[in-house]
């Protein structure tokens, strides 16, 4: 199929994806961490075609990560701990974001931090940043669920009072759409959904990875150097899909579903499962097309089906 | 570029218990592929194995538009790379990050601690021999190695080399590195005092790949003796094009400051001064 081929093709079905203050162009995003700052996979993929994309998580201060191996496959998956390594706020703000700015997709920036002061300080800058530059930021995603921190990350995303008083405190700092992360790494994960929807985000965004970890018998040795890590990839779609499922029972805002989505098969699955739009992560590692094979499988489903619009599938599962 | 190659031969080299193959692909990689750059390839259409492995470009010819991989049986992903036959369509990634300098005039060495040989196979064809003295140093651990990974191309070329083994079967009884030592004293010793250490010597500079501990170790010597050397780094890897952070090393930037380099990207050929070792972190 030709490119003209493929857009007239586009044009027949909706893609417009609206949540709840933030409107993309197509519902199929990339995800934190796995797409650096959108210019390492542009000479593949093109960000034109990208719903969104999210970078890495930025934290207050520079962080080196942890030591290597930060990175182990497993069976289907990618065990991965690399520690937050991001350039810092500052550096961020003065050197990604301007490029940032000149990428022709909607940009989401993931952050990270240990105290609830990092999350206000976070929101707050970036708030300012994105004005400074043309309102480049359309949305923040707040990562309560770093899975390869010491302290903080995740702690914030396992108890319900401290992930509302998180969101909450960003909502105050900021007017950009709050994306609320959550860890999977949760015994009930309605739970942490409802606190986040009445400390006021505007999008819960679903699973970050597992906790997990891998031993080398040779050695005996943990594989990574950090002992656990995060696990990701197709290993973890059956548990990412049910959580999707579980909370938009739960809540009455957006999700955006991820978690091991690689085919057309599984963005559909998400969105039947109740995801308003898909992220996809190491997917992107193994296939740098992957978001845009997502893109054409997705549209292809919904005109073969008789749906005007990709929003038409959101939880007909339910 | 990210396209899919046809494999021209992909078959075992040398005495099997080696585990060694040659991987032959055809396209316009050749055309674009510099010396010590490395391919991403995806091994099996599959889940499990389900990241791309780095492979580094050991020939580029660019008449036949042909590059030329050699790869050791580790696990399940060049496992699964050994089942790919001839004619068969594979996807790459590549090719992908820094490569090595070229050497105009003067000595180089080439230091190799096992398959580290093969990204330097790629070099010792890029170096205009008529012009630059190549002098290699190849250590492994027995003589089935080294001959199953290429000793008789490095005979067929002619170049000057010395080799050590770890049980003595050929050369060296040894490190690597006791040769490359012994070659800067006795090199150290010939030059002319008066013009101290070798900067009165053609221009020497150095280019090694191999296991960390022996990087390190190569990366002392030439800083003892004031020659500027290159290493090629590995890690464990999952996008191979900077976007993960999974495959980074430490460097030491002015004023002391640590900083991590991705591999993939900034790499893997690095200035050897500049790298961190896990050690001295
Ligand atoms: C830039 C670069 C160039 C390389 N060039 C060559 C080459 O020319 N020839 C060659 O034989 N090998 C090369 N390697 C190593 C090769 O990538 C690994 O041997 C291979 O990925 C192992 O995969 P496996 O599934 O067979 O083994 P596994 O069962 O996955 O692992 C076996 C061992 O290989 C190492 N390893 C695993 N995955 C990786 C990875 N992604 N990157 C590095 N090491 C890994 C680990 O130390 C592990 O203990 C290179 C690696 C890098 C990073
Ligand atoms: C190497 C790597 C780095 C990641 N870094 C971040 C991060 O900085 N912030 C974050 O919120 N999620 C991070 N994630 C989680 C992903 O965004 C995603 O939630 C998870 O990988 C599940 O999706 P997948 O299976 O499609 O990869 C990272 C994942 C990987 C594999
Ligand atoms: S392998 Fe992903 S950054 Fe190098």
């Amino acid at each position: 199929m030709t490119k003209s081929e493929q857009s007239t093709k586009q044009n027949k079905v909706c893609l417009e994806t609206k949540l709840n203050g933030l409107t993309l162009r197509n519902p199929v995003l990339t995800a934190s961490g796995t797409y650096g700052f959108g210019e390492e996979y542009a000479p593949y993929c093109s960000v034109a075609q990208l719903g969104a994309i999210t970078v890495k998580g930025i934290t207050p201060l520079p962080r080196l990560g942890n030591p290597v191996p930060r990175l182990a496959e497993t069976p289907a998956g990618l065990l991965n701990a690399v520690g937050l390594e991001n350039p810092g706020l500052e550096d961020f703000r003065k050197n990604y974001l301007p490029k940032l700015a000149a990428l022709d997709t909607a940009v989401i920036v993931n952050i990270s931090g240990f105290s609830l002061e990092d999350y206000a300080l976070l929101a707050g800058t970036l708030d300012e940043a994105s004005a400074e530059y043309g309102n480049c930021i359309k949305a923040l995603e707040v990562n309560i669920s770093c899975p390869n921190i010491q302290d903080g990350g995740m702690a914030f995303g396992t108890d319900p009072q401290s992930a509302e008083q998180v969101i909450a405190l960003v909502r105050k700092n900021t007017k950009l759409p709050i994306i609320a992360k959550l860890t999977p790494n949760v015994t009930d994960i309605t739970e942490i959904a409802k606190a986040v929807e009445s400390g006021g985000a505007n999008i819960i965004s679903l699973i970050n990875t597992l906790l997990g970890m891998s031993i080398d018998i040779s050695t005996q040795r943990p594989v990574l150097a950090n002992k656990f890590g995060g696990l990701s990839g197709p290993a973890i779609k059956p548990v990412a899909l049910r959580m999707v499922y579980q909370v938009f029972e739960a809540v009455n805002i957006p999700l955006i579903g991820m978690g091991g989505i690689s085919t057309w098969q599984d963005a559909v699955e998400f969105m039947l499962a109740g995801a308003s739009a898909v992220s996809i992560g190491t997917a992107n590692f193994v296939n740098p097309l992957a978001p845009l094979d997502v893109l054409h499988g997705l549209v292809d489903y919904c005109e073969q089906r008789g749906y005007k619009a990709s929003r038409e599938l959101v939880g007909l599962a339910h | 570029m990210y396209l899919k190659v046809r494999v021209i031969e992909n078959r075992f080299v040398g005495h099997p218990s080696q585990k060694i193959y040659r991987l032959v692909l055809s396209g316009q990689l050749a055309l674009k592929a510099k010396p010590g750059q490395f391919i991403h390839l995806r091994v099996a259409e599959s889940h499990d194995p389900l990241l791309r492995r780095p492979l580094s470009i050991a020939g580029i010819d660019r008449e036949q538009e042909t590059i030329t991989i050699y790869y050791r049986l580790m696990g399940k992903g060049t496992e699964a790379l050994s089942q790919i036959r001839e004619n068969d369509y594979i996807s790459v990634i590549g090719p992908l990050g820094t490569s090595f300098t070229l050497a105009q005039k003067g000595e180089i060495l080439l230091i190799a601690g096992g398959i580290g040989i093969f990204p330097l196979f790629s070099l010792l064809e890029a170096i205009d021999r008529t012009k630059v003295q190549v002098k290699l140093f190849w250590g492994g651990e027995h003589k089935l190695f080294l001959e199953s990974a290429g000793l008789n191309y490095l005979q067929k070329l002619g170049i000057d080399y010395e080799l050590a083994t770890m049980d003595g079967s050929l050369g060296h009884k040894g490190l690597v590195t006791d040769l490359l030592q012994g070659y800067l004293e006795k090199r150290a010793l010939n030059s002319n005092p008066a013009l101290q250490s070798n900067r009165g010597l053609a221009p020497l500079s150095a280019a090694a790949c191999g296991p960390k501990g022996m990087l390190q170790a190569v990366v002392n010597l030439c800083k003892q003796h004031e020659i500027p050397v290159e290493v090629s780094l590995e890690e464990r890897m999952a996008c191979g094009v900077g976007a993960c952070l999974g495959c980074v090393c430490t460097v030491r930037e002015e004023g002391g400051i640590l900083r991590r380099k991705r591999v993939c990207k900034e790499g893997p050929i690095f200035a050897g001064e500049e790298v961190v070792w896990d050690d001295e972190i």
